[in-house]
């Protein structure tokens, strides 16, 4: 009996250490190889050969393949070249339009010049309220951009701007708040963390030059492993895209099973797919939008590393999260993190301090109500200059809708007493992990591209699932 | 000392919430390791203002002040003696 037990115990702690792609980064073999010229040399190998299935284009593939192999041999100048290579590649890929070339240097400028003045005069207004001072601006430049006659001079060349900014802005928003950060001055890390080379979206990847500086790899030793890690997600990015593939191809090829956006589109036009379908659809998606955002997190992250920063993944483990705060922690973590340091945390130390709920409910609504609609408001810039202002305002009524409700959800989800965890795993981890992913699901339905329908739509849409008509 | 036990217990409890058991080190980094999510570093912010009186909006927040054990009990020290000042 005893020698049984002992089997299943033995069985069950081979089963928890299984890995699809084993720890390599612990073996002290292989982190000694990847030490040596040649383990290096195989090292870039196989990540220039796997990284190719996200950058196809040659000459970016070999850019930036040419940047990590520098950084690999010569360590010691990693931040230089780090802080040229985004300048090289805006003058390559930008050479042909002046215009465009010189207003991306001057942004680039006017944020390391942002950047000096809140080091420079700390005790100032704007060295005080930095970020604050930013957005203001922003959104300032966007209302002029809006009174600007189109076909005048000035309308292209603000727009351009606008646009310009609205890509760099989180990133001169990290550098300028990095004066809280020890040793602040290292203005060759701030470039490095405007748009680095490893990718970004609007968010930037991990987060600014403060953060890089914490994680960067200090010794060969650190870096081999660093690397290692970075070829391993690498490789598990391109095993879920490959997965991504046959999915797609299964429910939306073979089964048939529509698009959220196709799903809406037909109940705004009256002929409602199944009810079945709508929420195979939904459910679908909430799964999607975790593969995509997955597979674009460790492309960028795998980089990241493989230049010898020890970054976190920006998803990791999204599905065993019990808690809806929990979800949005593991489902995209930069982006949390962003909206945590520029709207939560100043909300949260300068109002409402003698109210505990009162202070974080309105902490978490300025982060992940008015935060995340600013963000995405100002994002996608280009619906402001097609559309004009108060058709794109009027158009965000869903999106915002969505922010409030998300807000109201992950307030009371912080301000629920946290105890120790129920035993076992089907209250412990299953039952809530399925209310969060059922809650997300149902949010789903107002993230849409489309934002011609209006919030009423999206609401029957909603209603539909639960046999409601109105 | 006794300001240093208060906080590594504090700490200890939020690791257990998580069912964390790891061994957990002074120097080890709570926040910036991904170990503790940022609604335990506004506990820890609320545990500092209530235990210690401190005031981040006063001091400058960073999250390297309160990543580990060493490091809270050090803006703890650092700013009391500020206080005595």
């Amino acid at each position: 009996m005893a020698a049984q037990t002992k089997s299943h115990e033995s069985m069950s702690s081979r089963l928890a250490e299984f890995r699809l792609i084993p720890r390599i980064e612990t073996d002290p073999w292989t982190v000694s190889f990847a030490q040596t010229t040649l383990g290096k040399a195989a090292m870039l190998a196989a990540f220039g050969g796997g990284i190719l299935v996200f950058i196809r284009d040659p000459l970016s593939w070999l850019a930036f393949v040419l940047g990590v192999t520098l950084i690999t041999f010569l360590p010691a100048r990693r931040r230089l070249i780090l802080a040229v290579a985004p300048i090289l590649l805006v003058v390559l890929q930008t050479f042909q339009k002046p215009l465009l070339l010189g207003l991306n240097l001057a942004v680039i400028a006017f944020g390391i010049f942002l950047y000096w003045c809140a080091i420079r005069w700390p005790k100032s207004l704007f060295g005080q309220r930095p970020v604050a001072f930013l957005l203001g601006g922003f959104s300032a430049l966007i209302l002029l951009a809006c009174a600007t006659a189109p076909y005048s001079l000035a309308y292209p060349i603000l727009w351009d701007l606008v646009g310009l900014m609205a890509s760099y802005l989180w990133f001169i928003a990290y550098a300028v708040s990095d004066r809280n950060s020890q040793p602040a001055r290292d203005l060759t890390m701030e470039l490095a963390s405007f748009h680095p080379v490893w990718g970004s979206s609007n968010t930037p990847f991990p987060k600014g030059a403060a953060y890089l500086r914490r994680i960067e790899a200090q010794n060969p030793e650190q870096q081999a492993i660093v690397q290692l890690k970075g070829l391993k997600l690498l490789l598990w990015a391109i095993l879920l895209a490959v997965f991504q593939v046959f999915w797609n191809q299964f429910f939306h090829g073979y089964l048939r099973i529509p698009l959220p956006d196709q799903a809406l589109a037909m109940s705004v036009r009256g002929t409602p797919a199944s009810w079945h379908l709508c929420w195979e659809c939904q459910i679908l998606a909430f799964f999607e939008s975790i593969l995509t955002l997955s597979i674009f997190g460790h492309r960028i992250i795998a980089s990241c590393r493989m230049a010898g920063y020890n970054a976190l993944r920006n998803t990791y483990r999204p599905l065993s999260a019990t808690t809806l705060i929990e979800f949005f922690n593991r489902f995209y973590y930069y982006f949390k993190e962003l909206l945590v340091d520029f709207y939560f945390y100043p909300a949260f130390f300068r109002y409402w301090k003698k109210h505990r709920r009162l202070r974080m409910a309105f902490a978490t609504f300025a982060a992940a109500g008015f935060g995340n609609a600013f963000y995405h408001f100002t994002r996608d810039w280009q619906i402001i200059r097609d559309d004009g202002l108060w058709t794109a305002i009027r158009n965000y009524q869903t999106f915002l809708f969505y922010c409030i409700v998300l807000a109201a959800a992950l307030s009371l989800s912080q301000m629920r007493r946290r105890g120790p965890m129920p035993v076992g795993f089907v209250r412990g981890h299953f039952l809530p992990a399925l209310g969060v992913g059922i809650f997300y699901c149902l949010l789903n339905v107002f993230v849409t591209n489309e934002r011609g329908y209006s919030l009423a739509e999206h609401l029957r849409y909603l209603a539909s699932l639960f046999f409601i008509k109105f | 000392m006794k300001g240093k036990a208060e906080i590594r217990e504090f700490v200890q409890g939020l690791l257990t919430n998580y069912g964390d058991d790891e061994p957990l080190a002074n120097g080890d980094s709570l926040l910036l390791s991904g170990r503790l999510q940022s609604i335990d570093a506004v506990e820890i912010i609320m545990f500092l203002e209530q235990t210690f009186g401190i005031d981040f909006a006063q001091i400058g927040f960073d999250k390297e002040l309160i990543d580990s054990v060493d490091a809270i009990d050090a803006t703890v020290q650092t700013t009391m003696n500020c206080k005595k000042e």
